[in-house]
């Protein structure tokens, strides 16, 4: 297998988005504002609630889960279904189908530089940060390594479900629409704006069954529930290893069968 | 030349809106996807808070239907920026572009006829829920109702939507002097999220800060105020009227600075 071309293209990546200081310097201000309004909205919440412990969650372990869901989010996040919307839009699209490489790995790797770069600007600020806020809440052993397997997991399975929908828009022609759909289903039922654990039955239930949870829940739930036994963090990456081969079947399939619907408006 | 009042301001006002509505109306498909999301967008953050409220009762003090009543009260306080200002998010690319140069000739404000020119109907789903939201609210919480009351609430709607719209233009604003604005614009956008919480939860520093520097407080909390708790109500809540056109003459100025300084990109 030829790996150079895919790291070529996660170096241009890196190299592209170096460019814009400002903008990663607008992230990690936003990234700590929003620390700062969750580290106390739930504060407030907790002080209300008059017990520690609320579904099994402290309030360390909420706004662990809650932080860094929006880190894994804003380190995941793709904009694919943007950018191949307006690939299709405009017409360029046509270029990258030309390329002597399988469009949907070639959208990947050249928005894999950016996983590097976000993973150091965003993700390991706010990670180290809410290790020390936290005061040694999250424990260092074996968890880390099946936390950072199932990330990795996560992105596929996330990257194949931006991929699916970006698929929809080549019949749609509506961008924004979908993407905000696509998003709102996704930060809501993977956890990433309620943990899952206050769901309500049968929502919880529901949404174990449903791959979103893969995304963010799963790596969250690894790294924060350090002394679970083998067997369940196995179950957990098993579900998710599932979603992730149903996934990215489902996307490559249709992908093949939508590619005839292309209309390109000029170019 | 013809002093130019409010009248004809106003016609050409609806004039460059009819043609807006007929450009979105040849795209239906995306209309009606694009309205559906925003109508998914209001349930979720309708669902994320009622699955917090299922576990706590209230938030410092705070009771269910008086979040609510923030909330819905947020949600019509945004309904302007929404649709009457949603041209601020091209701003970057008509100014990079170098489009923005064909607002500078025309013979209306500059400003004016830039914001007129896109209007976003997506935004009356908003409207709609959140005048359901505070009417069911209002119902619970046994308000009553009357002239007074409407004439305070529709003041302080207003004013509380001015807050946010003087916040995108500056945001939007920035793109006249750095590149990459859309994170700044971005980074206020998810701020707005954040308007719905009571004030009181931040510690003194951060509530001086979304105060002053950064109001998100003027979006509901503030206003609210004036409805909800008559007998209590802090001096700055009946100053939001003033405080609101100060931030959005502040705002305007900051907008045509940038605006009269473009210098197009010769093309």
């Amino acid at each position: 297998m030829n790996l150079k071309k895919y790291a070529t293209l996660t170096k241009a990546g890196i190299i592209e988005s170096l460019q814009f200081r400002l903008g990663t310097f607008v992230m990690i201000v936003g990234n700590l504002l929003y620390l700062i309004v969750v580290y106390y909205l739930w504060k407030a919440i907790y002080a209300s609630a008059g017990t520690d412990v609320v579904n099994g969650m402290t309030f360390t372990d909420t706004l662990i889960y809650l932080v860094l869901a929006t880190a894994l989010f804003n380190f995941m996040e793709m904009y694919t279904v943007w950018y191949i919307g307006r690939d299709i839009q405009s017409g360029k699209i046509v270029l990258d189908l030309l390329k002597p490489m399988d469009y949907r790995s070639y959208i990947f790797w050249s928005y894999s530089g950016e996983f590097v770069t976000n993973f150091v600007y965003t993700f390991l600020p706010t990670f180290i940060i809410v290790a020390v806020v936290t005061k040694g809440a999250i424990s260092f052993g074996s968890n880390l390594v099946f936390f950072v397997i199932s990330v990795v997991i996560g992105i596929s399975i996330n990257y194949s479900i931006d991929f699916i929908v970006a698929t929809i828009c080549l019949y749609t022609e509506s961008i924004w629409g979908i993407n905000i759909m696509k998003q709102v289903i996704v930060l809501l039922l993977s956890g990433a704006t309620v943990p899952l654990a206050f769901f309500p039955e049968p929502f919880k239930t529901i949404t174990f069954y449903l791959p979103f949870q893969s995304i963010y829940n799963a790596p969250l739930s690894i790294l924060l529930n350090a002394h679970q036994d083998l067997l369940s963090v196995a179950r957990v990456i098993g579900t998710q290893l599932i979603w992730c081969i149903v996934l990215t079947v489902i996307s490559k399939l249709f992908w093949k069968a939508s590619l005839r619907q292309i209309t390109v408006n000029g170019g | 030349m013809k002093k130019k009042d409010l009248r004809f301001y106003l016609r050409i006002y609806f004039k460059i809106l009819a043609q807006d509505l007929k450009s979105k109306m040849s795209y239906r498909a995306d209309f009606i996807i694009s309205t559906i999301g925003m109508i998914f967008t209001n349930i979720a953050g309708f669902v994320s808070f009622w699955i917090i409220f299922r576990n706590f009762p209230s938030i410092n003090g705070w009771s269910y239907y008086e979040m609510l009543f923030l909330y819905g009260f947020s949600l019509i306080a945004l309904t302007p920026v929404q649709c009457l200002f949603d041209n601020n998010w091209n701003l970057r690319i008509a100014v990079y572009s170098g489009d923005f140069i064909k607002y500078c000739f025309r013979p209306v404000n500059l400003f004016f006829y830039y914001q007129s020119e896109v209007f976003d109907i997506k935004g009356l789903g908003q409207l709609a829920f959140g005048i359901g939201t505070l009417a069911y609210s209002w119902h619970h919480l046994g308000l009553g109702f009357d002239i007074l009351m409407l004439l305070k609430l529709i003041v302080f709607l207003i004013s509380a939507s001015v807050v946010m719209v003087a916040l995108q233009n500056a945001a939007a604003a920035t793109c006249f002097w750095i590149q990459n604005s859309f994170y700044v614009l971005d980074l206020v956008t998810r701020f707005k999220d954040y308007a719905k919480y009571p004030i009181t939860i931040f510690s003194p520093v951060f509530r001086f800060i979304f105060t002053f520097i950064m109001p998100i407080a003027f979006i509901a909390y503030y206003p609210s105020l004036v409805i909800l708790r008559p007998d209590n109500i802090e001096i700055l809540s009946l100053f939001s009227p003033v405080i609101a056109v100060v931030f959005f003459w502040i705002s305007y100025k900051i907008w045509m600075h940038g605006a009269l300084r473009y210098n197009g990109t010769g093309s």
